[in-house]
């Protein structure tokens, strides 16, 4: 990976409102989650020694997360490449020495860590939100460590989705309306049998990474399926290097 | 500086350069002229390697222009491509940041180049508030920045006014002058002939003509005008040679000095008085639009 070239990305981000569009992506999911702050009997919950109130807050995160998400990342996708299209940039990297799959693979290592950075900052924030309210309960580590994880994963090979799609589709709207089909399908996954979900990739990993679930019972933990999301990722990245190495065959 | 042999590209069925024997010397500005879609772009990008020849050979600075060589070659070429590149969101001066942090370039290197183009006055504002002129210069000034030999510049006088192009021309020489060799694409013929020291002239994606100014003068053939009072009748009289009235003369074109010998003494037996016989003179653009088939300007 060439440093300077993720550098030039981190510099190209300046004024591309990159900022409120991650501001909005991490305050939508925190709000989002802080829905479940309503539901009766919560601050009854807070102080259930067996953490109920912590998952009836994971369970807001995992429903946020796929719900936000999506569009948002599309927009990001779409804003990092977009500038190459209008810019003539695509050309001029190359006559610099910086292949189109090259550029596309800096754009995902300097956005992708800021994707990585609004997801942690999502998680951690409903946490913190918890904390305030007042939660002694157990916190259930495994569960919400494990479920950042996978949303992180499922974020990222969302957004190297985008980022492909937008440098294909030259008119943005393209990836903008499959970002909200995205969240369709993610709503639709939610109704679906595990093994259904697994064939709806990158949205339905959302679904399939959920580790709690409000039932009429009360919330019940579900079995996040976290083979299935490293599965995703690996084939994200797989796919996304042998696609942007493509790229780099395209002729001017 | 460049040269190519048999260079040609085919998408498909359709060949858009063809058998394309380029000969850029060193020092010189290049001026590569031809209608629109004549293959200058593609052209262009080959000796870039942005596109890859269907057949040919393509030699830079004495060394093939090769997927293995092309990165150590593109260290010393300068390039503008269709639209100038540049980032509307950021400021010429943060797109100049860019372009020093890629190719790993001194603050000086990069001083000079907008000293070049003369944009340091403009460089704190934002490129989506440049006019077409300053996004040109800005262009410029990133292919410049790396000091390079060799400068490609495709059309990059279009859509400016005639200060601007003015300006462009007046940069080219004083590049030349300063030793870097430029090969400069153009439609439109008015723009680069004054600048440029060798054209290259394309037509449907092959040479048409190669060579200096002087050289394409001396291919060109200019109309013969006959003065004489009686300009009706001589017309009629030399329709055989296509001859057309033009004013108080008869206008004749493509005759060498034997048929013109010829004309003018069967006018003077058909006892038409001829008061004087010039040769018409020929613009640059005139040569240019026979050699095009009239699709030139």
């Amino acid at each position: 990976m060439n440093v300077r070239a993720v550098a030039n990305e981190f510099a190209k981000m300046r004024r591309l409102r990159v900022v409120p569009v991650v501001v909005v992506m991490v305050v939508g999911v925190v709000a989002y989650s802080c829905v479940v702050l309503t539901t009766p009997g919560f601050f009854e919950s807070v102080g259930d020694p067996s953490g109920q109130a912590w998952e009836l807050l994971l369970g807001g995160l995992s429903l946020a997360v796929p719900l936000v998400s999506p569009i948002l990342l599309a927009v990001l996708a779409s804003r990092q490449v977009d500038i190459e299209h209008q810019g003539n940039g695509w050309l001029f990297s190359q006559t610099a020495g910086l292949s189109p799959g090259h550029l596309c693979r800096a754009k995902f290592a300097a956005t992708g860590t800021v994707v990585v950075a609004a997801t942690l900052a999502q998680s951690g924030l409903v946490v913190a939100v918890g904390g305030l309210v007042g939660i002694t309960g157990a916190f259930p580590t495994g569960q919400w460590l494990g479920y950042t994880a996978s949303a992180v994963v499922v974020n990222l090979v969302l957004f190297a989705f985008h980022l492909v799609l937008s440098t294909r589709a030259t008119n943005q709207l393209v990836g903008l309306g499959v970002g909200v089909l995205g969240v369709f399908v993610t709503l639709t996954s939610m109704g679906m049998p595990a093994w259904l979900a697994h064939l709806f990739p990158p949205w339905g990993y959302y679904v399939l990474a959920t580790p709690v679930e409000a039932r009429e019972v009360g919330i019940v933990s579900l079995d996040p399926s976290h083979l299935g999301v490293i599965a995703l990722g690996v084939a994200g990245g797989v796919l996304f290097v042998l696609i942007t190495r493509l790229f780099d065959r395209r002729e001017a | 500086m460049i040269t190519t042999h048999g260079l040609s590209k085919t998408y498909r069925d359709r060949t858009v350069v063809e058998d394309l024997d380029l000969r850029v010397p060193e020092g010189c500005v290049y001026g590569f002229l031809g209608p629109n879609g004549s293959g200058k772009s593609t052209t262009m990008k080959m000796l870039l390697s942005l596109v890859r020849p269907t057949s040919g050979e393509i030699h830079v600075m004495g060394r093939p222009m090769r997927r293995s060589t092309r990165r150590a070659l593109l260290g010393d070429i300068g390039s503008l491509i269709e639209s100038p590149p540049a980032y509307a969101h950021l400021t010429g001066r943060e797109n100049m940041r860019l372009v020093q942090r890629l190719l790993d370039l001194g603050e000086d290197q990069v001083s000079r180049a907008v000293r070049t183009v003369r944009l340091q006055d403009h460089l704190d504002r934002p490129v989506r508030a440049y006019s077409l002129g300053m996004k040109q210069r800005l262009g410029i000034a990133m292919a410049l920045a790396r000091q390079p030999r060799l400068l490609i510049l495709d059309e990059p006088t279009n859509g400016l006014d005639p200060a601007g192009i003015d300006e462009i021309r007046r940069l080219l020489t004083r590049l030349a002058e300063d030793g870097t060799t430029v090969m400069v694409s153009s439609h439109l013929l008015g723009e680069i002939d004054r600048t440029a020291t060798v054209l290259g002239i394309l037509g449907n994606g092959r040479m048409l003509f190669q060579g200096t100014r002087e050289q394409l003068f001396a291919r060109s053939t200019p109309d013969v005008l006959i003065d004489t009072p009686e300009p009706e009748r001589a017309a009629a009289l030399t329709a055989r040679w296509n001859a057309t009235r033009d004013g108080a003369a008869v206008r004749l074109p493509g005759l060498d000095h034997r048929v013109t010998a010829r004309v003018v003494s069967h006018l003077v037996h058909e006892h038409v008085d001829v008061h004087g016989v010039r040769r018409d003179a020929q613009s640059l653009e005139d040569v240019f639009m026979d050699l095009t088939g009239g699709r030139g300007l």
